[in-house]
């Protein structure tokens, strides 16, 4: 064996050690949300793009029945809620606080800011067929 | 240098990594944070010292997979950094110098994370290009506002020179490496380490959160 391969089959357990972090494995599977909110932030005006892709991590991770990592949820919400699509927006922050308890204050504010931004919408629509009235507490 | 000896020193340096990460206790003192016990991170925008312009928020983007991973609820980074816009602090330096206990409030957050980006540069030096970077990260409880936990880490990388078999071959090999660093530096996945070595716990990192098998069990033994 040359020097080079001991050196190597040193350092591939070493490398492996440190990247488990030494203890267990990973609690959730994040599928790449972090490289989401990455290509999210290195380009902003690609919408479409940011919500499918969390769209993808959110119905993976609910198809396989693992519990959605702090924080996927509510960001899904909230790049529906930037497309105006205030039902669907709601659903994720309420699925966010079911989820994370902790969220509860955020997503409830979240989740009046949509009712008054669909009250506006409503207003501003001439009230044209108003299934449900704009205040809070409407949506289920 | 021979490769061997580079070899060597890159598994000693490994062993010292390995040894840092997982046998050292914390010579930090953790009363603070123990006394506010957060279940809850709020990671606020970044602020950035460097002149990299888009840095503070690819940095941001990092940070909620290590620290969910410590075992806390970590707050959506990217909902938050909005609904602090709209309350007028689109500013992270405004933000950092808000009141903590307001912030708590304003989310229902246990604790605050304020990161600043001290460097994020490459600098090319004709055969190599280093790329650096350095954060400064401070948790404050939301009980008290003040402090409970901070550290720092700075990551330096340069490429690994080739061996093209020819010492001028090897020279160009480098320097064309080099520009293309130059050119593109991949700070990415030294800032995802540098927050993977400043979390880690034992160490100077943070203690495991609610969600962790050891919550409240990893107190490493007093010194």
């Amino acid at each position: 064996m040359t020097m080079r391969k001991a050196v190597l089959m040193l350092l591939v357990p070493a490398a492996a050690l440190l990247a488990a972090g030494c203890g267990p494995k990973q609690m959730y599977t994040w599928r790449g949300y972090d490289d989401s909110l990455y290509a999210h932030y290195k380009n902003p005006q690609d919408h479409a793009k940011h919500i499918e892709r969390l769209q993808k991590i959110v119905t993976q991770t609910e198809a396989d029945g693992l519990k959605m990592p702090p924080g996927v949820y509510a960001e899904y919400g909230y790049a529906l809620l930037e497309e105006s699509r205030f039902d669907e927006s709601v659903t994720y922050f309420k699925k966010e606080k079911e989820t994370w308890p902790e969220s509860a204050v955020v997503m409830d504010k979240m989740i009046r800011n949509v009712s008054r931004l669909q009250g506006t919408k409503k207003t501003a629509a001439g009230g044209k067929k108003s299934a449900a009235p704009a205040a809070g507490g409407s949506s289920r | 240098m021979s490769r061997h000896r580079v070899s060597i020193l890159g598994v000693a340096l490994l062993a010292a990594l390995l040894a840092a990460g997982c046998a050292t206790a914390p010579k930090k003192d953790y009363t603070a944070f123990r006394s506010e016990n957060p279940r809850s991170i709020l990671a606020v925008p970044v602020v950035n010292k460097s002149v990299e312009v888009g840095a503070a928020d690819l940095f941001l983007s990092t940070l909620t997979v290590p620290l969910a991973e410590r075992g806390y609820y970590v707050f959506p980074v990217d909902v938050v950094k909005h609904l602090l816009e709209d309350d007028g602090l689109a500013d992270s330096d405004l933000v950092h110098s808000a009141d903590t206990r307001k912030l708590c409030n304003m989310f229902g957050a246990d604790s605050v994370l304020y990161v600043s980006i001290e460097r994020w540069d490459a600098k090319y030096m004709v055969l190599t290009t280093q790329v650096t970077v350095s954060f400064d990260y401070t948790l404050k409880g939301c009980k008290t506002g003040d402090a409970i936990w901070n550290n720092k880490q700075t990551m330096v990388y340069q490429p690994q020179s080739q061996n093209t078999g020819h010492p001028l071959g090897n020279l160009v090999a480098m320097a064309v490496q080099a520009a293309v660093t130059k050119a593109a530096p991949n700070y990415m996945p030294l800032a995802r380490q540098a927050n993977g070595m400043v979390f880690a716990y034992p160490g100077p990192g943070i203690p495991a959160g609610p969600y962790r098998p050891e919550y409240l069990k990893d107190d490493a033994p007093a010194k």
